[in-house]
């Protein structure tokens, strides 16, 4: 067999990123009908427009790589769990919906979201954090906040919570864990230090 | 011939149908992806089998829904429950998708496979090895997923998988485990099930 060859990491990499992205959509989704927030409800639409994106640069990655006669299926494989990730995109895209035409989300849905008894919270990084400067390894916002960050916004770009990068002022932090953790966490992202 | 089974109306209230169609549906696209990732067809077909589930519970909460509604006001307030319902099921249907990937053969090429096991941090499949300190405790007072944020979705004991265990689960030597979680909770997990750390951190 072949060693592998470059544009397959490319093409998986993007594979990836498609993936993690529709799957923080869903999360923010029904984050949104929980708390009726229209910020998370609006960053899942502007999720959506991004999921777009990357998933014509996705095919375009995949059509583009020269593959051979014999390896169509394999490819026409990776091309279907591409269309997969956008199939979730819109479905989180749905439900977010429902936040933003204004329709107070009935009692069921909230008592149904509860139930998981999760919460996505999304915190900016004020200058005078402690978090600035550090990676998300040496950061330790699980053990100090019970809370996982799912996702880093940066400007026009999310990034994913790999345990090298570096979180900077104005990050937004989107972290998901038990609500209890959210205090924790607004606290390590602003000013206050409380040890 | 196509044959579906008829779906007969059931009074079950419409939150614990939403509450099942939500955790099912989220729990099939990870296994899923599992399915792809390390080529299990069983799992893949676990996975159609749940979408079938899920077909059915949807007719079931549209029934309920509709008797739920008494006038204009109370339309307004389900009609949000009944966009959640239909986004579930879109969820499940692309969760079948990638099941049908694997079991139709369309394949997804070995060196893809292993790329992709190496970009993906959120899915794991470890064997349990002798010693592990997951062995021996049942699942909740593990609590991975409160201590590493970590939620075990399928074990393989043998030939039977376990789907979503309970929290009276025990894990056992060669259970194969499969788990999903944030990237370090992950990487963390392999370690407790090879027995590389023998220690929960608080």
């Amino acid at each position: 067999m072949a060693p592998p060859k470059r544009p397959f990491k490319r093409i998986v990499d993007k594979l990836v990123e498609l993936k993690d992205t529709s799957e923080l959509m869903m999360d923010l989704a029904y984050s949104s009908l929980l708390l009726n927030s229209h910020r998370l409800a609006e960053e899942v639409q502007e999720l959506e427009e991004h999921v777009d994106e990357l998933h014509t640069e996705f095919e375009l990655l995949v059509l583009s790589s020269g593959f051979k006669k014999e390896e169509s299926r394999d490819f026409l494989g990776l091309i279907r769990l591409g269309v997969v990730t956008e199939k979730i995109a819109d479905a989180a895209s749905e439900i977010a919906g429902v936040v933003l035409r204004g329709l107070e989300p009935h009692p069921v849905l909230k008592l149904v979201i509860e139930e998981a008894e999760e919460t996505v919270a999304r915190v900016q990084v004020a200058r005078e954090s402690s978090l600035i400067g550090k990676t998300l390894r040496d950061a330790q916002i699980p053990e100090e906040t019970g809370m996982w960050v799912l996702s880093i916004r940066r400007g026009r770009r999310w990034i994913r919570p790999k345990p090298d990068v570096m979180i900077k002022t104005g990050d937004i932090l989107i972290a998901s864990g038990y609500a209890e953790g959210e205090e924790d966490l607004v606290r390590l992202a602003s000013a206050e230090t409380t040890h | 011939m196509v044959h579906l089974e008829k779906v007969e109306y059931k009074p079950i209230p419409v939150r614990d149908l939403l509450v099942e169609m939500k955790d099912i549906s989220e729990l099939m696209i990870d296994l899923a992806y599992s399915a792809a990732l390390f080529h299990s067809p069983e799992l893949a077909e676990e996975v159609l089998e749940l979408e079938e589930h899920i077909d059915k519970l949807a007719y079931i909460l549209g029934m309920n829904a509709m008797l739920a509604a008494r006038d204009a006001e109370d339309a307004e307030a389900l009609v949000g429950v009944s966009v959640v319902a239909a986004a579930a099921n879109k969820i499940s249907d692309a969760a079948a998708d990638i099941a049908a990937i694997v079991l139709q053969e369309i394949g997804i090429h070995p060196i893809v496979r292993e790329a992709f096991q190496k970009v993906e941090e959120r899915l794991i499949r470890v064997a349990v090895k002798p010693g592990s300190i997951l062995t021996g405790q049942r699942l909740e007072e593990l609590e991975l997923a409160a201590r590493i944020g970590v939620d075990i979705i399928a074990i393989r004991r043998g030939k039977r998988w376990i789907l979503n265990p309970d929290d009276e689960e025990t894990a056992r030597e060669k259970d194969v485990l499969v788990a999903r979680g944030a990237p370090m909770g992950v990487e963390e997990f392999k370690r407790l099930a090879d027995g590389t750390v023998q220690k929960l951190e608080d």
